[in-house]
């Protein structure tokens, strides 16, 4: 069982409450975290993994005046969701006591496993598409969201390989889960490109079977090819470049197909100026607004 | 091909925890073949498929224990850092995906690997930098304040005990492993060049202060009487022993410090709370 909430390490009072606006939002790294407070840039919202506040210390304090200016997002990279094992409860209560400290407007895990045995493997590893897997993730997602206390998002990953035995597309396998257990979904477009790439799959297929009520939030980042033997590609979802034109152009069509959802540029590897990164955010903006004004249209 | 529902084609059908226990061991031994027999090789190999993850799992693991040794990198070089981080990280998976809590025993690792046996500080400047790396990280907590100790009667200050701040931390090394960590992160070379490692042995205190992460160094007698008053020894024990010391203007500079966050008069039961109302 969940222990009882505890005490807020700290009181937070954020002039920014209430849910991330369906705007462009920042991941915030380490690197830009004295610049972001001191210069108090025009950014939407921000978003940072969840594991690097576990502790005390200066990064969670610095992550505590951010989020009083500004909305802030948990994104986690170590719950394991389809760990055949189970949840770490350890784990898990860490992400609630960040949760508490920070009043996050959204907090999101991905559709992956990283442990087993009771060692953690440092990565987002793909999981057999099979009825098994999905009863495990189902049950791990009730697991979170009732030890959280709320609604998490799940996001669709990159992956390099597919297992012989799966038997459902990735994306029934997601719109299944969210639809099982009331998750949202965190649609990374970037991911469903890789993906799509790397596996032969049609993106707009992955898009159209994803559920529109259930995106909560959209990822974009830039990704690496691999020149592979035989002229064969192989894309690798690195984080450390900007959002490719393809990308940009699949944004749009999950913008119309979903609406104005809160958007994330993420960079992770060799991390760059927090300019470059507004300019990203900047040119999702534009694509969010023209969507918005296209969904009024429409509705 | 997408996987449209299809009939896998060879092979029995693994569980959930039989894929996941032969993807670790591929990824954790390099020996993929039970991982590979379950992957589509589809113009790439099963094994070529699964070493973007084992790159994955070690670049990310390595890259964790170079932000908590970053002294003992730039001693051995990238290079050597990395092989021995392989060897490491094979062998010593994390427990938890909490990874500022990764590579506890490392030092202990460099102090058994032998190629680095020509750098016999090395495993005193790792298991400083794990003090410092844990201080940072530590669990916030609220320093006792000084003035509690004067609502004690002398009988009940004779039996208190001090509970350390979760930052602090007590090392002895045979090297002077803050100097050498100093002068390598300093990139100052005249420094590290003019140490004699075995100018040791040092004793040090490691902590977090409002200014970030601090190395002092203390004395012998300093150090064992610090020691005593973090092990929870209560007051008049500490001060039985001879640790031939200033005790009084020790503890004073200590609690001026913030190194103690609460103060018992027995085994169990913490006063702090009830004192400060």
């Amino acid at each position: 069982m969940m222990g009882k909430r505890a005490v807020p390490h700290a009181p937070v009072a954020p002039k920014a409450r209430g849910p991330i606006p369906a705007e462009a939002g920042i991941g915030l790294r380490f690197r830009h975290h004295q610049e972001v407070l001191e210069s108090r840039p025009a950014v939407a919202w921000f978003e940072v993994h969840t594991e690097n506040y576990f502790g005390g210390g200066a990064a969670p304090a610095c992550l505590e005046a951010v989020r009083r200016e500004y909305p802030v997002s948990l994104h986690g990279v170590g719950l394991s969701l389809g760990s055949a094992d189970g949840v770490d409860r350890v784990h898990l209560e860490r992400v609630r006591g960040v949760i508490e400290r920070v009043d996050p407007g959204l907090v999101s895990e991905h559709l992956s496993w990283s442990a087993v045995g009771g060692a953690y493997l440092g990565d987002l590893l793909p999981l057999p598409m099979t009825e098994e897997a999905l009863e495990v993730v189902c049950r791990h997602v009730d697991q979170a969201q009732s030890g959280l206390d709320r609604r998490i998002l799940v996001e669709n990953p990159s992956t390099y390989l597919q297992f012989r035995h799966s038997t459902i597309p990735e994306w029934e396998f997601l719109a299944a889960l969210a639809r099982r257990t009331g998750c949202g979904i965190l649609c990374d477009v970037n991911n469903i490109y890789v993906s799509a790439a790397n596996h032969g799959w049609d993106a707009l297929t992955y898009l159209d079977a994803l559920p529109a009520a259930a995106i909560g939030e959209i990822h974009l980042a830039g990704h690496t090819v691999r020149e592979l033997e035989g002229g064969r590609t192989l894309r690798i979802d690195d984080h450390g470049s900007r959002v490719a034109p393809q990308v940009w152009a699949l944004y749009a069509e999950a913008l119309a197909r979903f609406g104005p959802v809160p958007t994330l540029i993420e960079w992770d590897t060799d991390v760059p100026a927090l300019e470059v990164l507004q300019q990203e955010a900047a040119h999702a903006a534009a694509s969010l607004q023209a969507s918005a004004g296209r969904y009024a249209d429409a509705a | 091909m997408p996987p449209h529902r299809c009939k896998h084609p060879r092979g029995a059908m693994p569980t959930l925890l039989e894929l996941q226990q032969a993807m670790r061991h591929g990824l954790t031994s390099g020996d993929d073949a039970a991982a590979c027999a379950y992957v589509i090789s589809d113009g790439l190999s099963a094994s070529q498929r699964l070493d973007v993850y084992r790159n994955g799992f070690l670049s990310r693991l390595t890259s964790a224990l170079r932000l908590s040794y970053p002294a003992v990198h730039r001693l051995v070089g990238a290079e050597f850092f990395e092989g021995a981080a392989r060897l490491y990280i094979a062998d010593h998976p994390p427990r938890s995906a909490y990874l500022d809590e990764y590579g506890g025993d490392f030092a202990e690792f460099l102090a058994h690997f032998s190629p680095a046996a020509s750098l016999a500080y090395l495993p005193d400047v790792a298991r400083l930098e794990w003090a410092v790396s844990c201080a940072a990280h530590a669990p916030e907590a609220e320093p006792l304040d000084p003035a509690r100790l004067m609502e004690l009667d002398e009988a009940q200050r004779a039996r208190v005990r001090f509970v350390p701040h979760p930052s602090v931390a007590l090392l002895q090394a045979g090297s002077p492993a803050d100097l050498i960590r100093r002068s390598v992160l300093e990139q100052d070379d005249a420094a590290l060049a003019a140490i004699d490692p075995g100018a040791g042995p040092v004793w040090l205190l490691v902590e977090r202060r409002a200014s970030g992460t601090q190395v002092e160094r203390l004395n012998q007698a300093e150090w064992r009487f610090t020691v005593a008053l973090c092990a929870g020894l209560a007051l008049h024990e500490v001060l039985d022993a001879t640790y031939g010391t200033e005790a009084g203007a020790v503890l004073a500079r200590h609690l001026a410090a913030g190194r103690f966050t609460a103060i018992r008069l027995d085994d169990h039961h913490d006063i702090e709370g009830e004192l400060s109302t």
